[in-house]
């Protein structure tokens, strides 16, 4: 299973609340057959800009970020379900595949034979 | 044969030892080795260029003829080491340069982000990459880094703006005070 990143950004409110909605948040994925790896908190910050969302203008917001694994299928019934959430102010959706590291980088091109030729 | 021998006019001088020892019938060792002296002495002279007046074909000739007349009369390897080329003796050319990698090669430069992963998360190294006035992205002449980098950066600057992570019209006052990574002086 391709491996997910859901960055969630939360109305700011108070720890019980917040606890309540990613205790459901979870819950959800888990009921789509998602397994989940992690649960990070980045904190309350204030918003990079105003959003507006629910019928309200958001300054301040929680971001949390959960890592999981999930068939591709899943994904957009997840984003549609949070879209409804009224807790939620943005979620986001991202593919976290570990991409392999490919040699050198930032190194002169590999094939320069021009200099080798006399 | 012998009439072959004297038509080489060129090495008189060896070709008359060698026509001396075969008609005295002389120890082998002991007239191939002068021979052998002159006639490298010959092939260093022609090499230096002193008899460039004579045709070279006419030299190359007459040499593959005293190679000729050497291999017959069982020559050593050495005397027809210098011309005939063969592979599996080991060549010594004195005056070649050696070949070696380049003793004075710089280590490889890369770009400030080489081996630093880009994450759109990670907001103030992306903002170091952005205007302070206006939150544009700088290009590429400005950054100074190399293209995979640079896309990598445009992408999480763009993804993070859509995300709610990062501002898209200014640069967050926390990091104002960042060191500056991009070629450009800012006004005070």
């Amino acid at each position: 299973m391709p491996r997910y990143e859901l960055a969630l950004i939360v109305k700011a409110m108070q720890r019980p609340e917040t606890a309540a909605l990613l205790r459901r948040t979870v819950e959800t994925l888990m009921e789509r057959g998602a397994v989940v790896r992690g649960l990070e908190n980045l904190g309350e910050k204030l918003l990079p800009y105003k959003i507006s969302k629910h019928n309200e203008r958001h300054t301040r917001g929680g971001y949390f970020l959960i890592d999981f694994h999930a068939a591709p299928g899943i994904v957009t019934g997840l984003l549609d379900h949070l879209e409804r959430d009224i807790d939620v102010v943005r979620p986001t959706v991202l593919k976290n595949d570990p991409e392999p590291s490919n040699g050198p980088c930032c190194g002169p091109p590999v094939a320069s034979k021009l200099q080798d030729t006399v | 044969m012998v009439g072959y021998l004297f038509s080489t006019l060129f090495f008189k001088k060896s070709i008359r030892e060698l026509y001396s020892s075969l008609v005295d019938g002389g120890n082998a060792t002991n007239w191939m080795s002068t021979a052998v002296k002159s006639h490298r002495r010959r092939l260093r002279q022609i090499a230096s260029g002193s008899f460039l007046r004579r045709s070279k074909m006419f030299a190359v000739r007459s040499i593959r003829s005293l190679q000729f007349t050497f291999s017959q009369l069982g020559g050593t390897q050495q005397c027809l080491r210098s011309l005939s080329g063969s592979s599996n003796v080991v060549k010594k050319n004195d005056d070649m340069p050696l070949q070696m990698e380049n003793p004075y090669k710089q280590p490889q430069k890369g770009c400030i982000l080489c081996n630093i992963t880009v994450d759109f998360k990670n907001v103030q190294l992306l903002s170091q990459f952005v205007s302070p006035h206006t939150g544009r992205v700088y290009g590429r002449h400005i950054t100074g880094l190399c293209g995979k980098k640079q896309r990598e950066i445009g992408k999480a600057i763009k993804k993070a703006h859509s995300m709610g992570f990062m501002s898209v019209t200014h640069k967050d006052p926390h990091f104002m005070k960042d060191p500056n990574i991009c070629d450009i002086r800012h006004l005070e």
